[in-house]
């Protein structure tokens, strides 16, 4: 039985764990391939204008998967913490996806929801795993093997200073194919460069027109949110705004924050226009760059329509001010 | 110590009447107007929804009349509008009102206890029974003014004289805020009642009904929705909806607790569809099509623009078998009150004729489905 995973939002936290499980009960997975034009136009088809980009992305990724699999896994993601809510388009994703999508196969779904209590969570658990195999044990083997893949792959990632996509290559064993060319630029001309946002946004190339592999090429070092530990992150929220109300804030204003006060040159948050989380957040890290002025932040909205060109003008502009800055501070300094 | 607060609708007369009660020191923001929501527009950042712009907009106002303490929705589990407190807080602060102060109400968690609590820190630890004296006539004024806005909707599509029904509300709406005790809120209630019952009206005329439906804020307050109940009104169709301030008041407060919830017929119509709570009204409006479907001739569905449940019911909503033509009108301060009107004008028409093929028999039913499914796909 084969069970489609898009390559889409929550697949940049979670693959590891979804891979482990499905697996363990002997389905076989399979990937949407990388985004690309076609996707994100069948996607926005099918919606109404102003569903955000990355949801736009998935439903694109869902059609791909329409003809390569037997089910396809939707979760929705209510709530991992306690009295911390994901955003309403995590929670709808399943029964949006089966409503626009209608020729989809059938849809896996599970409610994760934290303030429930663990009863209920095992009892989704074990309801999601019931389409595979009945026996309680195995389904709960499986959960355990793959929470335990979910420690491992957050380990791997902050401990080794990887990104999820490189994360879960290395975790595939599949040879990184990228190899690190030495930069001719002279130091003032590289800067160590933060890029914080949901890593939907950031690791897909098609949608973030390959930000960070533009960065990496000028010799820049880059820095994202996943490097860091749980613990940063979360220290990062409490200081800046208190207790957290976004399932995914830490992505955003705990990574931005921990960046813009620590060992970065600048930083560069990603968003999708109307994202209804990140409309609010960006302007916390706004408001703290602002009232820092220490760390250069520049904050990138993303849509269909955001080209190319602006994009690495922008980039451009950025990193020249960044270098700027560099060689002045180098020049007091002699 | 000033009391300032957001309006939403009427609801500043409840409030006004609890506050005067307690002797509570306090300043209201001029209603909602253009001034408001460019304040608002240029302090917020982009892509945040008008119900946020509009309070904004009006805590800005209510800080330049000297208010210092706001009080603003708040809690965990709704939409993003139980952040706007701790955003806007700092917005205040980085304009330079220093000692403004957010009071999140958080309703959403603590129920009639925390508001009643949150009443009590304001009027200086005022005895609870005084308090809850207030709180009552608060909610007997509150009351009063949707049982006549109740009225005004019917009245409006029927009025021989277009605006009679509003002149009417209008002095209505000043009477009852001037009413001080239960006697004269009572006599205002009947003797309002009694004037829009005789106001002249087309009394064979069949308006056509379309209910209101969609996000709570700009459902509730007119300047957000381009005043789109009166406007339907000037166009002889009678409004319905379910949401009222006075309802919510009552279920969520007093019922609830109790474990009766209105919504759950609402919620059970949805769940072929939707089948969980995705914050803020997106399960209602899907909801409510399903259960209006046979009902009324058409709905309105009210979304702010980047509203997040809203969009995901917007896109589910196309998707039922139960078919009803469904015009959503996004809310937000680009859009111009002449496109609203052109497209309510053009909806009404097409229920007009809707209605006019149906009573034929079945001759033109096919072309107008098809009109229909263009329609409700947008």
């Amino acid at each position: 039985m084969r069970i489609g995973i898009p390559r889409a939002l929550l697949y940049y936290q979670y693959y590891p764990v979804w891979k482990t499980f499905f697996e363990q009960l002997g389905a076989e997975v399979v990937v949407s391939p990388p985004t690309t034009q076609t996707m994100l136009a069948e996607g926005s088809a099918r919606v109404v204008a102003d569903t955000c980009l990355p949801v736009k992305v998935f439903l694109g990724h869902v059609i791909s998967l329409v003809d390569r699999c037997d089910y396809l896994f939707v979760p929705a993601i209510r709530s991992i913490q306690y009295k911390v809510y994901n955003c309403s388009k995590f929670l709808g994703l399943p029964d949006m996806t089966r409503a626009v999508v209608p020729e989809a196969p059938p849809i896996l779904e599970i409610e994760i929801d934290i303030n429930k209590g663990k009863r209920v969570l095992y009892q989704a658990i074990y309801r999601l795993g019931r389409h595979l195999n009945w026996n309680p044990l195995k389904v709960r083997q499986a959960g355990l093997a793959a929470w335990q893949a979910h420690l491992d792959y957050r380990e791997l990632m902050s401990s080794q200073g990887l990104t999820p996509p490189e994360a879960i290559a290395r975790i595939a064993d599949i040879p990184e194919t990228e190899q690190k060319l030495p930069s001719h630029e002279p130091a003032a001309n590289r800067a160590t460069i933060a890029l914080v946002g949901h890593p939907y946004l950031v690791y897909d190339e098609y949608i973030n027109h390959r930000v960070m592999r533009r960065l990496k090429q000028g010799g820049n070092e880059i820095l994202a949110p996943e490097m860091l530990p749980t613990d940063k992150l979360e220290s990062a929220v409490a200081s800046l705004g208190g207790r957290a109300y976004w399932t995914y804030e830490e992505e955003v204003v705990g990574a931005g924050g921990h960046y813009l006060q620590n060992g970065t040159d600048g930083v560069i948050g990603i968003m999708a226009f109307g994202c209804g989380p990140d409309s609010l957040l960006m302007d916390v890290l706004h408001r703290q760059a602002a009232r820092l002025r220490s760390t250069p932040f520049m904050c990138l909205t993303l849509e269909e329509h955001t080209a190319e060109a602006g994009v690495i003008t922008r980039l451009e502009a950025f990193t020249d001010m960044i270098y700027r800055r560099k060689r002045r501070q180098a020049e007091v300094c002699v | 110590m000033r009391v300032g607060m957001p309006h939403m609708g009427n609801i500043y007369i409840p409030f006004k009447a609890l506050f005067q009660r307690l002797n509570i020191d306090f300043v209201f923001p001029p209603v909602n107007n253009q001034r408001t929501l460019s304040l608002g527009v240029k302090h917020s950042p982009e892509g945040l929804c008008i119900p946020f712009k509009l309070t904004l907009g009006n805590l800005i106002e209510a800080a330049q009349l000297g208010a210092d303490t706001l009080l603003m929705p708040a809690g965990y589990g709704i939409c993003r509008l139980g952040y706007y407190a701790k955003t806007q807080e700092q917005i205040l602060h980085d304009l330079g009102y220093k000692n403004v102060e957010i009071v999140q109400v958080g309703i959403s968690e603590h129920k009639l206890p925390g508001l009643l609590r949150t009443i009590k820190r304001l009027a200086n630890n005022a005895p609870w029974t005084r308090i809850i004296a207030g709180f009552r006539f608060g909610i007997s004024k509150l009351n009063a003014m949707d049982r006549i806005e109740r009225v005004v909707q019917k009245v409006r599509p029927l009025e021989l004289v277009k605006g009679t029904a509003n002149q009417i509300f209008a002095k209505a709406i000043q009477a009852i805020d001037r009413a001080d005790d239960y006697k004269t809120l009572k006599r205002v209630q009947v003797e309002y009642i009694d004037q829009l019952n005789q106001v002249p009206k087309n009394e064979h005329a069949q308006p056509l009904v379309v209910g209101v439906i969609g996000e709570f804020y700009v459902v509730l307050e007119p300047f957000s929705n381009f005043d789109i109940e009166d406007e339907l009104g000037k166009l002889g169709v009678e409004v319905r909806r379910t949401l009222f301030a006075s309802e919510w008041t009552k279920f969520t407060f007093f019922l609830n607790p109790l474990g009766v919830n209105e919504k759950d017929r609402i919620h059970k119509a949805a769940l072929p569809y939707l089948k969980r709570d995705i914050g803020g009204d997106g399960w209602e409006s899907v909801g409510e099509k399903v259960l209006h479907a046979g009902e009324y001739d058409g709905l309105i569905h009210l979304v702010p623009f980047t509203c997040m449940p809203e969009i995901i019911a917007q896109n589910i909503m196309p998707k039922t078998r139960e078919s009803i033509p469904v015009l959503p009108v996004l809310c937000d301060e680009q859009i111009t009150k002449t496109g609203v009107l052109t497209r309510l004008e053009a909806f009404v028409d097409l229920l007009e004729r809707k209605r006019r093929a149906g009573n034929n028999g079945g001759q033109r039913v096919n072309t107008q489905r098809s009109v229909h499914g263009s329609l409700s796909r947008h």
